[in-house]
């Protein structure tokens, strides 16, 4: 029990013991960390810490231990390597190593890598050794298998050339090394090689073909060519395009255009640049100075070719004929050299006036060209005499329009100059030049009235276009087609190409079409007024009876339109217009024309713009009522026509007698028979209506009538009341007949393809032929029967 | 209970194995010889974690303890006097810690400064008698009850620290 007692004793003091030992100072991890942040935070201690966290490292240790890592690596070690390595931020790593390429002359930083110098050394020893087995290392190549930056190893290795390496560096292209025994190697091939050369050769293709070194050959080859043991030139610097020409190569060359100039007298630059000269012109200008040569686009010619030329094209000239210069100009010269050569030689010699060049080679002289012109004096001749007798009228506007447009071609006077000039002209020439003159007025008067007009005819408008001259060329008679000249040349002259026979021909068309006027307006002027005088007064007579006639004719047609109604005087009075009184104003115009000298020989032939053109050519006195009396003829009232047509009559010097009543009644019978006649020739239900109408019109009314064929039903309308019942039913049956015909007809017509009811209108139409058939000789007999009455009541 | 670390520290701690109080003079000592080596063993592994935070001694007959205990808190070491006897009834009866200088201070307290381990400490005990000993006692019972209480008395400024009054008075 007291044992007990003395080992609780014993454990109570053990108890104290164990509570007052000193208690283990322990941190905690995290603890530590705090404390360590806190005191490099506060700059009392200079620790980095692993990436891992684990440890802690001072800058010094970085740095050994970088120093030991770069020697174990063999003196070359990336700083990210490094980094794995000592594991620490990067970013300490790298300011270490810094920090050591600083420090330490032998260690630097390249490309983010650690080297030192014994790296270096070795890597220089590797260089030397592949340099004694090649002869030749590039530094680019190097570059790539060590992995560094040209520059760096540029400095680093020249800095070992000659201790560690042997060999030596370019000295204009500082990325190549090579050996000595290399360099010798390959001077004396260039040597060998450019000794050789007899024409001019690209460097480049050299450098492909052996294996040359570009850099050192260029050098090589400098040097070679500056001491003389190699003759020739590199022409085109260090480029690509350098080319190296041998001596003897440039002395043949010269030799050979020397030569070449000698005995052809002309240098073509396409041979030379086929010779190899790059610049033929300059080349030439530089190599005969002294020598005159002259320069063409494509060759250069000697003195004695131009003497050679100038001589023929004199000789040209002065014997008046024409010569081929390109027979004697060497083939190779273009067609724009011979002319520029030909050209050329012709101002030295003067005669540029005097002769003209044909066919780009032809020299042909002035004289022989007028000669050629005056083969075609009596072709022209017979050619105008026919032209005369053709068509006058367009004739006599050429002729009337020419001394107008001569004078304002030759002194381009306003228009009041102009009709000036043109009072004297008619002044001084007298009568003949009248109507000239006053055809050039009357132009101006129909230009302005066409303008008023809104330009309604062609013809006129291109008159009124802003160039005269143009005009006048549109309007200008031909004389002969280019071919047509080109066949007479050929015939007359001897021996000449073709292609020159074409131009010349086409320098003459311009000149003989303008003599052609000339002789075709003298030839006009000699036969238009031979004849004139004689018949003239022979045919007045007539004129004078047969405008009467009409007259009085138009008189008595206008009296039988007035039993018409309104509408029904209009249409037959602008049939009347239209046909008779077309025909007296043709007539009256047509003298007038004579007076002219460009009548028609059949005044019906004169339609509406042939009289405008006419009347313009008129005086002033005759032109205004007959202009009127043209105007009339659109009109709607014979009155209006009449009046006009007394004037107009005056105004020619016709007398226009009013028939009396036995004249009248003669000109009725006389109608009438016409009428008679083509009656009993027609067979023409429609024309057999027609005449008997207007037949049974006159006989009822004793007035002429003259109607157009559709007034038919109006004149029937009329007749009744005039004539006996039967006649009329007779009549107004067959006109029906008549108007269904014609509608069938007008139908049939139409419905050609449709032939539905085609059958059945061929059979009405069939029944209505027959019909009329049956009826025509009892309508016949209408007027025929009644024709006896009147001539009994007569 | 405590977090994982503590479990493990008192999972450490020797269990004892004499069922006695102070009543029975027979084996009593047994039980107090076995109540000193697991308190010794305690001390040494608090002592080996950095984490010593009290001391007892009892009088010659074991039945009334006495010592100090601290807590550190915000880099202050707070230091209070514990003392506690040895129930008749012991072990089946846990002992009743007291702190008096915090009596009055929590409501977590009886009279005199004994503190309230009623929910908690109470059930582990009896579920753990008698193998608990005054080491678990402290363990499990008073040193939970500081970390909880000690940080609110302090924030409610219940409690100050020694040396603070003497820095505030200057």
């Amino acid at each position: 029990m007291a044992a007990d007692w003395e080992e609780i004793r014993r454990l109570a003091a053990d108890f104290q013991r164990a509570q007052f030992v000193d208690t283990v100072q322990r941190l905690s991890e995290r603890n530590c960390i705090e404390i360590i942040t806190q005191l490099v935070s506060e700059k009392k201690l200079d620790v980095v810490h692993t990436l891992d966290g684990k440890e802690y490292i001072t800058p010094a240790q970085i740095s050994r231990e970088i120093r030991d890592e770069l020697y174990v690596h063999g003196g070359r070690i990336n700083i990210v390597d490094l980094q794995q390595i000592i594991n620490v931020d990067w970013v300490h790593v790298e300011n270490r190593a810094s920090d050591i390429a600083k420090s330490d002359k032998g260690a630097q930083l390249v490309l983010g890598q650690l080297i030192d110098d014994t790296y270096l050394n070795r890597l220089a020893e590797e260089v030397n050794d592949k340099l004694q087995e090649a002869g030749l290392i590039s530094i680019a190549e190097l570059c790539k298998s060590y992995d560094l930056p040209g520059d760096f190893l540029t400095e680093e290795l020249s800095k070992r050339l000659g201790r560690l390496i042997q060999g030596e560096m370019d000295q204009y292209n500082r990325g190549v090394i090579f050996t000595p025994a290399f360099v010798a190697r390959h001077k004396a091939k260039i040597r060998g090689l450019f000794s050789a050369i007899t024409r001019p050769t690209p460097v480049s293709s050299m450098m492909g073909a052996f294996g040359f070194q570009e850099h050192l050959l260029y050098s090589v080859l400098e040097e070679l060519v500056n001491t003389g043991r190699l003759k020739g030139t590199v022409v085109g610097g260090r480029q690509d395009k350098a080319v190296y020409i041998p001596d003897i190569y440039s002395k043949t060359q010269n030799a050979w255009v020397d030569s070449f100039l000698q005995q052809n007298g002309y240098l073509e630059f396409d041979a030379l640049v086929r010779l190899g000269i790059p610049e033929p012109s300059s080349y030439i200008k530089k190599r005969y100075k002294s020598s005159k040569l002259l320069f063409l686009r494509a060759a250069c010619v000697g003195q004695a070719l131009v003497d050679q030329v100038e001589a023929s094209v004199e000789e040209a000239v002065n014997s008046d004929t024409w010569t081929d210069i390109q027979p004697i100009l060497p083939s190779c010269l273009s067609m724009e050299d011979m002319g520029m050569l030909i050209n050329q030689a012709m101002r030295n010699t003067n005669v540029q006036s005097s002769a003209r060049v044909l066919g780009g080679t032809v020299v042909v002289s002035e004289k022989f060209i007028s000669s050629c012109l005056s083969l075609f004096d009596e072709a022209m001749q017979q050619k105008a005499q026919k032209e005369v007798k053709n068509n006058p009228v367009f004739l006599i506007t050429e002729e009337d329009l020419k001394p107008s447009n001569l004078m304002t071609e030759s002194s381009a006077p306003s228009k009041k100059e102009k009709r000036e000039a043109e009072r004297r002209k008619k002044a001084s020439e007298g009568s003949g030049s009248v109507k000239s003159g006053g055809g050039g007025n009357a132009r101006e008067f129909r230009i302005r009235k066409t303008k008023k007009k809104g330009r309604k005819d062609e013809d006129s408008d291109e008159e009124t276009g802003p160039s005269q001259q143009n005009r006048n060329k549109q309007t200008e008679t031909p004389f002969m087609a280019q071919e047509e000249i080109v066949a007479v040349l050929e015939k007359r002259v001897n021996d000449c190409p073709e292609e020159i026979l074409s131009e010349l021909a086409e320098h003459l068309v311009r000149p003989l079409t303008k003599s052609y006027q000339e002789v075709l307006r003298s030839v006009f002027m000699s036969s238009s007024s031979s004849p004139s005088g004689a018949n003239k007064k022979k045919s007045m007579k007539d004129l004078q009876e047969e405008i009467s006639n009409l007259y009085n004719n138009i008189r008595l047609f206008e009296k039988g339109t007035k039993f018409f109604s309104d509408e029904t005087q209009v249409l037959i009075a602008k049939h009347t217009l239209k046909t008779v009184c077309t025909d007296v104003t043709n007539i009256l115009v047509n003298f007038l024309a004579a007076d002219l000298m460009m009548s028609m020989e059949n005044p019906g032939s004169i339609t509406n713009e042939v009289r405008v053109k006419i009347l313009g050519k008129l005086s002033e006195e005759t032109k205004a009522p007959l202009m009127k009396l043209h105007n009339c003829l659109n009109g709607k009232t014979i009155e209006d026509f009449l009046t006009n047509i007394e004037i107009s009559a005056e105004v020619c010097g016709f007398m226009l007698k009013k028939g009396d009543k036995k004249k009248e009644r003669q000109a009725l019978f006389l109608h009438r028979q016409a009428l008679v006649e083509q009656l009993k020739e027609t067979e023409d239900p429609a024309l057999v209506l027609h005449l008997t109408c207007v037949l049974l019109f006159q006989a009822s009314t004793n007035c002429m009538l003259h109607a157009p064929g559709r007034c038919v039903p109006q004149i029937i309308g009329t007749l009744t009341g005039r004539i006996p019942t039967e006649k009329q039913q007779l009549l107004s049956a067959y006109q029906s007949l008549v108007v269904k015909q014609l509608v069938s007809q007008s139908q049939g017509r139409k419905h050609e393809e449709a032939e539905g009811d085609a059958q059945e209108q061929d059979e009405e139409a069939r029944s209505v032929r027959t019909q009329l058939m049956s009826m025509t000789p009892q309508i016949k007999d209408l007027v025929l029967s009644q024709r006896k009455t009147s001539v009994t009541e007569e | 209970m405590a977090d994982e670390s503590a479990r493990r520290a008192v999972s450490q701690i020797p269990l004892l194995k004499t069922h006695a109080g102070p009543r029975d003079r027979a084996l009593w000592p047994q039980r107090l010889k076995e109540e000193y080596q697991s308190l010794i063993r305690s001390v040494e592994q608090n002592k080996h974690e950095d984490n010593d935070w009290f001391r007892l001694e009892s009088n010659p007959d074991g039945t009334r303890w006495t010592g100090t205990c601290w807590f550190i808190h915000e880099l202050l070491r707070y230091e209070f006097r514990l003392e506690f006897d040895i129930p008749v009834t012991y072990p089946d009866t846990a002992p009743e810690v007291a702190v008096p200088e915090l009596d009055g201070k929590t409501a977590k307290m009886y009279r005199g400064g004994r503190i309230c381990l009623t929910d908690h400490f109470k059930p582990l005990w009896a579920r753990n008698a008698p193998r608990f000993g005054l080491a678990h006692l402290m363990a499990l019972g008073l040193a939970p009850w500081l970390a909880v209480e000690i940080p609110d008395l302090i924030s409610k400024g219940h409690v100050v620290h020694r040396e603070r009054p003497r820095e505030e008075a200057q």
